[in-house]
């Protein structure tokens, strides 16, 4: 049997996609196409051969075949002031090509309509979660979908072919984007264990790290933040309640003995606002503005009937700083907690966490996806388009190359 | 399957051939691996060039470029960053970067493409401001780390694929801006389509960005963790449109810098061909009578981009009507919009009143009115129910996709 080539062969330069050296590497290697001593057949086939390559390696050629759309879609740019001002006729003026004006001849931008032949493969859900820089390679963020690390609406799709529509919001596990776009470990935790006791058996101090000292937020309320899988009206309300117990801790140090009194009270009052939770729907308090909102209005209604001294409004005044400030504390400790890129042995990736080797030179986001890197969710907002100058579909080869290929697949249609 | 060996008797059948032949097997003869099926295991001239390349020109784009996109077509053959100025040195990671450095090249980036983006939007006002700013900033900034600044990318820096003149590494939405077209949205209760026009972004990228900050924000109301680290080095690797705040004092006068053209046509698979028409001389031939000669159903271009309401006050303003008649027609308007987006909504509605549900341990029972008639002559209409006696299902046919074309949101 025939040895299978190899998927970075270097005696065959393939770009791939992926964030490898090899593909950098060959994408600087990459030149025009030879077309002075080829023939056609043979330029359209080492086109073809190249870009299939990149575009769908992993989809069979029958199936890209099948995939693969003659009319490449296209978008172009119109200014309101100018449709609103000219109706169209004066393109028809003069002997009928418009009006010769002096000095602003200016040609329209070319439209790349041949750098788009693949696009089609960009609606994937496999490219698109590579696209939205989730995964290093098309074939690990196959390799997430097969394993049901992503949902598109919220519902798991195990289909890497999945084509998204425009809309279709998809979510990747954040550990898994962390491992895929982070520097790789260099040991098992096994062998740096046994490096460790090595070092120690040596008597050599110097070389070990500090150990990371714990932030005092972080301290203070790390009880406060479960990571609760399923967004219910019961956690949501066990985390207030455990984040009002901090709460004390928290501004107690702060409040001096005068504000004591005042402070107790407000406890009761937030106690009693978290007892009418059930009051309210989840979808009503599911952000954390919102979950204040409510607060303050429960503690507003609580008020209004027992206020018989005018100082309780100025309290309340009190009252609804406290608990913005505690709010912003959990706000901040969230982030705190994901920002403090902290040592972890047992995570699969080099933690503290920093980018992998060459993910700069590869970090695009085309515009037909909008992304949010802090969840891992991204949007497909519509199919990808040429216009005047510029082409949505990311490829590395030059727009010969594109019209070969795409030439290569016309045939026979 | 045994090693493949040269048989004698091809050798010697090749003997016999033209000179032809023999001219295609004259190959150096290999003393050392003979008989061995594993590649070459010394280096190679191809991989000592790969590594000579790695570690040479391409050892500059193996860290990003801190508070810079880095991309293959910002640098020479030789592994120099073009737009470097002389005296350039590439920081260390952990030396940390002045303000200045910071808050640059986001304005002149901005600057860059606005000049060769063909935005609708894009005004000469926004231009000089944009230059002013600049100005303005590089005076403030003009200190002795001039030759360490790095010039704002041209559109050949953001070129991660030199050979492809036709694509380039466009700006995405900074953190800020996310932030600020949320709160526009969800706070102040603006429209899309306003929204998009006051900060430059498209109709459905608005959308977008609320949908997602309002599943970040679900996120840190439960205590999930995000992943920040990573969203803060890729937001660091790529070129962002900044967003300008216009409460701030020294932002006072600035427009938001456009993202993106907002008002994209899409060309019509009908406009594709090219139509002769003859029109007498004296007709008035118009963008209407031209989208009617390419199809019927054509729309002229006014009312097919994401923004028809830009022409029409364009147009009021064009006839000089006063401000008062101008906001007058704004408002009836926005009136009918909301009016049917109300009947619409109450149609929704109405249609989900009519269905019985009955809730059930684990899934509920939804009634629904069918007709018959839906299964069409064959029986296998999209909107037919049930099973047709005679009418095979074709799910298990070969060739048969299951995989799901669309999930409801």
């Amino acid at each position: 049997m025939r040895k299978k080539p190899r998927f970075h062969s270097l005696k065959k330069l393939k770009i791939r996609q992926d964030w490898s050296r090899w593909s950098l590497y060959s994408i600087a290697r990459l030149a025009q196409p030879n077309t002075i001593s080829r023939t056609y057949f043979q330029q359209k086939w080492t086109a073809k051969s190249d870009t299939r390559a990149y575009h769908g390696e992993q989809i069979r050629e029958k199936k890209w075949k099948r995939l693969f759309k003659r009319s490449l879609p296209a978008v172009v740019p119109m200014d309101h002031r100018y449709l609103a001002r000219h109706d169209g006729s004066e393109q028809a003026a003069g002997r009928g090509a418009g009006v010769d004006e002096e000095g602003k001849k200016q040609t329209p931008r070319m439209t790349p309509y041949m750098q788009m032949t693949y696009y089609p493969i960009e609606r994937r859900l496999d490219s698109a979660i590579f696209r939205s820089l989730f995964a290093s390679s098309v074939r690990q963020a196959r390799q997430f979908v097969v394993h049901g690390l992503v949902t598109v609406n919220g519902k798991k799709i195990p289909y890497p072919g999945y084509m998204l529509n425009p809309g279709d919001m998809f979510q990747v596990d954040t550990e898994s984007v962390m491992f895929a776009t982070g520097a790789q470990k260099i040991r098992s935790s096994v062998a740096r264990k046994i490096a460790a006791e090595k070092k120690a058996a040596r008597g050599d101090t110097s070389g070990s790290a500090p150990a990371p000292r714990e932030p005092t937020i972080a301290e203070l309320i790390s009880q406060s933040t479960t990571t609760s899988e399923t967004p219910s009206h019961t956690s949501l309300k066990t985390q207030l309640q455990t984040l009002m117990e901090n709460v004390e801790d928290v501004l107690g140090t702060e409040v001096s003995a005068k504000d004591k009194q005042k402070f107790r009270e407000f406890r009761q009052n937030v106690k009693k606002a978290i007892s009418l939770w059930k009051t309210a729907s989840p979808e009503s308090v599911t952000t954390l503005d919102a979950q204040f909102t409510f607060l303050q209005d429960q503690l507003a209604a609580k008020r209004d009937p027992s206020s018989t001294q005018p100082a309780d409004t100025s309290l309340s005044q009190d009252d609804a700083a406290k608990l913005k400030k505690a709010f912003e504390r959990l706000k901040q400790q969230a982030e705190y907690d994901a920002q403090w890129n902290k040592r972890d042995a047992s995570r699969p990736y080099l933690t503290p966490w920093r980018p992998r080797d060459f993910m700069s030179a590869f970090a695009f986001i085309p515009r037909y996806l909008e992304v949010n890197q802090n969840i891992c969710a991204a949007v497909y907002l519509r199919h990808p388009v040429a216009r005047p100058g510029l082409a949505e579909v990311p490829t590395p080869f030059p727009y010969e190359t594109g019209q070969l290929a795409f030439n290569w697949y016309l045939r026979r249609r | 399957m045994p090693p493949r060996l040269h048989s004698p008797n091809l050798a010697s059948a090749l003997t016999s051939c033209t000179s032809a032949w023999s001219q295609c097997i004259a190959q150096p003869t290999r003393i050392s691996r003979e008989f061995s099926q594993t590649s070459c295991q010394q280096v190679t001239a191809r991989r000592r060039r790969f590594y000579e390349w790695i570690n040479g020109p391409g050892a500059a784009l193996r860290q990003p470029l801190p508070g810079s996109t880095n991309y293959l077509g910002a640098y020479d053959r030789y592994g120099n960053l073009v737009r470097a100025s002389p005296g350039y040195q590439r920081r260390s990671k952990d030396q940390p970067k002045t303000e200045g450095e910071e808050s640059k090249p986001d304005d002149t980036e901005a600057k860059a493409e606005e000049e060769e983006a063909p935005s609708g939007q894009d005004t000469i006002d926004e231009l000089e401001m944009a230059v002013r700013r600049d100005e303005e900033s590089a005076r403030k900034t003009k200190s002795k780390e001039d030759a360490q600044r790095l010039a704002p990318e041209t559109a050949e820096d953001l070129r991660p694929f030199p050979q492809n003149k036709f694509f380039r590494s466009q700006r995405v939405l900074s953190e800020d801006l996310r932030e600020a077209i949320y709160q526009r949205v969800t706070k102040d209760g603006v429209t899309v389509s306003l929204a998009s026009v006051e900060f430059g972004v498209s109709n459905e990228r608005v959308g977008a960005v609320v949908r997602l900050k309002q599943v970040e924000k679900e996120w840190v109301a439960q205590g999930k963790k995000l992943a920040l680290p990573y969203a803060k080095a890729v937001l660091d690797m790529l070129p962002t449109t900044p967003y300008v705040d216009p409460s701030l004092p020294e932002n006072k006068g600035k427009r938001p810098i456009t993202h993106e053209a907002i008002n994209d046509l899409i060309v019509h698979p009908a406009t594709r061909q090219q139509l002769f028409v003859p029109v007498a001389e004296s007709r008035q031939f118009t963008r209407v009578d031209a989208g009617k000669a390419f199809d019927n159903n054509l729309l002229p271009a006014d009312d097919r981009i994401p923004h028809p309401e830009l022409v029409l006050a364009e147009r009021e303003m064009a006839t000089g009507l006063s401000f008062e008649e101008r906001r007058r027609l704004a408002e009836e308007r926005l009136a009918a919009e909301q009016e049917k987006k109300r009947r619409e909504e109450e149609a929704r509605l109405a249609e989900l009143r009519a269905q019985k549900v009955v809730p059930k341990r684990r899934w509920d029972f939804v009634f629904k009115d069918v007709s018959v008639e839906h299964a069409g002559k064959d029986g296998r209409g999209v909107k037919g129910v049930g099973w047709r006696y005679g009418m095979p299902h074709e799910d298990r046919k070969k060739g048969q996709v299951k995989i799901p074309t669309k999930v409801k949101a």
